[in-house]
């Protein structure tokens, strides 16, 4: 009778535990050793135990912590990483996993494609919208009178909380002597920034007797004013107007419509001196009581003005600027919908019978599968917004057409190599099949077979690919060999007993 | 192909254990016992030693266990490069053999 019972069944559990830790083609050997081990320490005389009869098995059983520890550590540092080998099923992914990371680290180098894949830095971004005459074209550029916004900041107040307008002009900015830069500036109204209720530093919300208030961009500030520290609070010359430096705007904050290296936030006053024809942007914030429940990022403004009737679209923000992600879903649909055409989707015959291939292996395998093309998936919607915003920065519609025509080949070609690496894998271990051999001979088809056949290193099975698809043989095919094959296979050779 | 005893540069910890084999210790939980370490130290080194051909391990016959209403046990013994490699040893740990008194010592 066990006189621990307590104490050896915990110990026990924990020799199970840690033989989870080892190698599968190591661990039936260190459970067999640590178990007889462990049954001799429990029924050994207590004069043969050093130290308590209760805590010596416990002790023991944390060893084989330390054990199994040292094994995976032993077998790392020599080098000995069989899921790794060339061809592996581990390799192929790791390698695809590090090629998505260096692509993601890329894009968030690449300041337009990072601001292509981030989320709006405004605060409820859901509410803002882009009011354009001419659809989504309308909203990429300036398509807003400046009389339609003024009357809308009076008339709209049941559909909109705050309206504002810019519009992106070259305005020469006066730095020294006979030294002028030229810069994109917004000139807008001064409630554009309160109504996008960005996260940004505190802006000095007064002009302090200068005719309005300019916030520059982090890159205008960098290479037009070289980083000045001190320059929040000066004032600059714009093409003769004293404005008053308000604040430095991230590159990152500014997701609406058109390139700008810098704001002028303009009163009402200087704001209505303009043409009533200026063209420009309008942004506004709905009153989520006013619309309907959002639907594709879209809505209808009609306005009725005597007997002329005029409509306007209402396009979601975050629709806008998250046009990129419908893009490239586009382009996968369609890359999708064409690699029927240009490769055959069948994967190969594998055995009906699963008492060959069991369902966690089944499963592996379609788990493969599914990684690959997720990996790839984000491996080129990442490169192909690089080029498209991050490369070379355009207009947006550009960008548009550059990351569809990028995404669709890039797609469509990384599917097939998807398929035809998947179908040159053995089904049980993944790894890529070797030593292609021809059989049969093409002259001598007749009730024969004649083909390529690649085998598993591991001397799990055939592949049989057939040189002339038939009615009875039509695509590859694999033929399971059992356990008693293996030992023609060198690389399946099991560790001697203690060899590590 | 073994290692020359010469090639072969023994710890502390794997002297104390080759010793303990000699000695006669030939299961790892002897090991274990005769040394003072414990088994996250002892069983690693001695799968080194085995690696280094200073040590084999065999599983003791299944009909033995079963006579004796246990499980089968692993024991170790030293080889002829491991007894060369244990006689080096004593040259850098003198009191290898006071600490663990071997056969041929004991017998003296």
């Amino acid at each position: 009778m066990n006189r621990f019972w307590f104490a050896t069944a915990v110990a026990q559990v924990n020799v199970q535990a840690a033989s989870l830790l080892v190698p599968r083609s190591d661990r039936a050997n260190w459970t067999r050793e640590w178990t007889a081990e462990l049954h001799h320490l429990c029924h050994a005389p207590d004069d043969v135990i050093a130290g308590s009869p209760n805590a010596e098995p416990f002790a023991f059983s944390l060893g084989a912590f330390h054990d199994a520890f040292w094994i995976r550590y032993d077998r790392l540092r020599s080098g000995g990483l069989p899921n790794l080998r060339s061809g592996s099923a581990a390799r192929c992914g790791l390698l695809l996993a590090a090629a998505a990371g260096v692509a993601l680290i890329i894009t968030l180098a690449l300041p337009g494609a990072r601001s292509a894949i981030l989320r709006l830095p405004y605060r409820n971004s859901g509410d803002l919208v882009m009011i354009s005459s001419r659809g989504y074209a309308g909203a990429q550029s300036p398509s807003i009178a400046l009389a339609d916004y003024e009357e809308w900041t009076t008339d709209t107040a049941t559909l909109f909380t705050q309206i504002a307008f810019y519009r992106p002009i070259i305005q020469g900015v006066h730095l020294a002597h006979h030294a002028v830069a030229r810069l994109s500036v917004a000139q807008g109204s001064e409630n554009l920034l309160p109504l996008l209720d960005l996260r940004t530093p505190a802006i000095l919300s007064e002009a302090n007797g200068a005719d309005a208030r300019l916030v520059l961009s982090d890159k205008a500030w960098r290479t037009v004013y070289q980083s000045d520290p001190d320059l929040v609070g000066r004032t600059a010359d714009i093409d003769g107007r004293a404005v008053l430096i308000a604040a430095i705007l991230p590159d990152s904050a500014w997701r609406l419509p058109g390139k700008i290296d810098a704001l002028l936030l303009e009163n009402p006053g200087a704001l209505a001196a303009l043409p009533a024809k200026t063209s420009g942007f309008v942004v506004a914030r709905i009153r989520n009581s006013a619309f309907p429940p959002p639907r594709g990022g879209w809505r209808k403004m009609v306005e009725t003005r005597g007997m002329v009737t005029r409509s306007f679209d209402c396009i979601c923000l975050a629709h806008l600027v998250g046009q990129p992600s419908y893009v490239f879903l586009f382009a996968l649909l369609l890359a999708s919908l064409a690699l029927p055409a240009t490769t055959a989707l069948p994967l190969g015959d594998y055995p009906r019978r699963r008492d060959h291939l069991p369902v966690s292996v089944n499963m592996q395998r379609w788990l493969f599968l599914l990684a690959k093309f997720t990996l790839i998936i984000v491996i080129v919607d990442l490169c192909s917004t690089d080029l498209a915003y991050g490369l070379y920065p355009s207009d947006p519609v550009t960008a548009l057409y550059i990351q569809i025509a990028t995404a669709f080949p890039a797609l469509l070609f990384a599917f097939r190599w998807i398929l035809q690496d998947q179908r040159k894998r053995c089904p049980e271990c993944l790894r890529l099949l070797s030593n292609p051999a021809r059989v049969g001979q093409a002259s001598c088809n007749f009730l024969s077979w004649n083909g390529t056949e690649l085998f598993c290193a591991r001397g799990h099975g055939f592949m049989h690919i057939p040189e002339l698809p038939t009615s009875w043989f039509s695509t590859q095919r694999w033929l399971c060999l059992d356990s008693s094959w293996r030992s023609l296979f060198p690389e399946d050779c099991s560790p001697s007993p203690g060899i590590v | 192909m073994e290692p020359m005893p010469a090639d072969v540069r023994l710890s502390h910890t794997a002297a104390i254990i080759l010793q303990a084999i000699h000695a006669g210790q030939i299961y790892g939980f002897s090991v274990m016992q005769m040394t003072g370490l414990p088994s996250g130290t002892v069983y690693p080194a001695m799968r080194r030693l085995e690696r280094d051909g200073l040590i084999v391990s065999k599983w003791e016959q299944q009909s033995i266990a079963d006579e004796e209403q246990r499980p089968p046990r692993k024991y170790y013994r030293l080889t002829r490069s491991g007894r060369a490699t244990l006689d080096a040893a004593y040259a850098r740990y003198p009191l290898l053999e006071k600490m663990i008194p071997s056969p041929e010592m004991e017998r003296a």
